[in-house]
């Protein structure tokens, strides 16, 4: 999933330098980090206590740690992370990791308004323990140093909600698009595609590549395209219908289109749109009458034939 | 007299906002009780005449307006661009001509459409065009 998410965020060495730039994350504050490993250590259980204790603390947040176990499972977690604040080193291997904890905090849920808020108390608490541990003028510069790379970090978790949210919607597209373009085998070698909703250039290609896939892998005579669900039928989409009409039609496949109300036809009418090329019906069980008669068939009143 | 009862200016800048327009025009035309054939007509008008201005006039604005002459309501709508105008006028409202190759039938079927279509284009400077549907009476 990270590793998508780098894809998605284009982190590479590029981005990862001009943000580290942006952040003044210099490789002298990365030493000093790395020089504060024993002070971080001496502090990690003090400062996750902390963090969680604030976590806890409120229903919202408090939630998503049910019981003893799992609080102790993530705080341990949490001191790894912690740690890794002070290994001395900011590259794309550490913004992967990262981004990792931001996946798994979106993934359960959590919304960056907490992360952000107990962040907060992360450096309340560090400010506390530098000044008890330095003297004023070091502890301003040490603070200073962690500063850079919590925000720099800060930034990176956000970007993870970012791009998992481009994920959900380019993968909600992808099923929505899927959806809509549903064809339904009526009978033998008779398929129907009912349309719903708007049909931009997207859907329209993706109407019209459906249809001839599935055209040809059923071996259909008839397509029923019911446009009942379409709610404007103007230049465009007529359009598209006409082409994919023509489309169909060089497979040896008969298109009927159904659905077409009355203020529709006299539109259509009106636009000058010349629809002789299609056999259209209003209502989509004409079409389907339509596509059995000629295909040889009819369907017969039992009751009219037995009397 | 027409008096504007309501008046609402949305941006036209890619395909999601032609559907947006569309939109807006036709709840406006059922919250004004036109009937279903004066609906579709003004809804479908605005379809073209908002694609228009995307796909011709490089985006622009459309003005959609909730009219009334005392006695009747009306949906007026007005399509502003600053794209290349229209050359041969003539020749674009005569329907079936296109410079993209498409139907061609957008501008004149519209006219057909409405009950009152004016348009100002200058070549170089871009496009108006107003149009108007009004309750049957
Ligand atoms: N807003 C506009 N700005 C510039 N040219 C336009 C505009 N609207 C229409 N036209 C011109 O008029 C022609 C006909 O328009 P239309 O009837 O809608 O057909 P289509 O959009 O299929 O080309 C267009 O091809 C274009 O050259
Ligand atoms: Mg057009």
């Amino acid at each position: 999933m990270h590793t998508r998410y780098m894809r998605i965020l284009k982190f590479d060495e590029l981005e990862l330098a001009s943000r580290r730039a942006f952040f003044c994350v210099s490789d002298a504050d990365l030493q000093r980090l790395a020089g504060l490993r024993p002070f971080a250590e001496r502090h990690t259980k003090e400062v996750v206590d902390a963090f969680y204790e604030l976590l806890l603390g409120h229903p919202e947040t408090a939630k998503f740690f049910p019981d003893e176990l799992a609080v102790k499972h993530v705080k341990k977690l949490q001191s790894e992370y912690f740690l890794q604040l002070f290994e001395g080193r900011c590259d794309l291997q550490y913004v992967e990791n990262r981004l990792r904890v931001g996946a798994a905090h979106e993934r359960i849920g959590l919304s960056p308004q907490w992360y952000l808020g107990a962040y907060r108390r992360y450096l309340e608490v560090l400010r506390g323990c530098l000044f008890a541990d330095y003297g004023p003028a070091e502890a301003v510069a040490h603070l200073e140093s962690i500063t850079r790379l919590v925000f720099f970090d800060m930034s990176v978790a956000i970007d993870t909600y970012i791009a998992a949210n481009v994920d959900t919607i380019g993968r909600h597209q992808l099923a929505i698009r899927e959806l809509s373009t549903p064809v339904i085998r009526v009978h033998e070698r008779i398929l129907l595609m009912p349309l719903v909703g708007t049909i931009d250039s997207m859907r329209a290609n993706q109407i019209m590549d459906t249809l001839l896939l599935r055209v040809v892998e059923e071996q259909a005579r008839h397509v029923i395209v019911d446009i009942a669900g379409v709610p404007v039928v103007d230049t465009k989409v007529a359009d598209s219908l006409i082409k994919t009409t023509a489309a169909v039609r060089m497979l040896g496949t008969q298109v009927i289109v159904t659905g077409i109300s009355a203020p529709i036809a006299r539109t259509l009418v009106q636009l000058g749109v010349d629809v002789s090329t299609m056999h259209t019906r209003a209502r989509l069980q004409e079409g389907i009458e339509l596509a059995l008669e000629m295909s040889g068939k009819t369907i017969v009143d039992r009751a009219r034939v037995g009397s | 007299m027409i008096s504007v009862v309501a008046q609402y200016k949305l941006d036209v800048r890619c395909e999601d906002d032609v559907v947006v327009v569309r939109r807006k025009a036709r709840q406006l035309a059922q919250l004004r009780r036109l009937d279903p054939f004066a609906t579709a007509a003004i809804t479908t008008a605005v379809s073209e005449l908002s694609r228009n201005v995307l796909v011709h006039g490089r985006g622009g604005i459309a003005l959609l307006e909730e009219v009334s002459d005392g006695t009747r309501y009306g949906i007026r709508a007005t399509f502003e661009d600053q794209g290349p105008g229209i050359d041969n006028l003539e020749r674009a409202l005569a329907g079936g001509y296109s410079t993209t190759r498409t139907m061609g039938l957008g501008l004149s079927g519209s006219r057909r459409l409405v009950d009152r279509f004016d348009i100002q284009t200058t070549v170089g400077k871009g496009t108006m065009i107003r149009v108007e549907k009004w309750q049957s009476a």
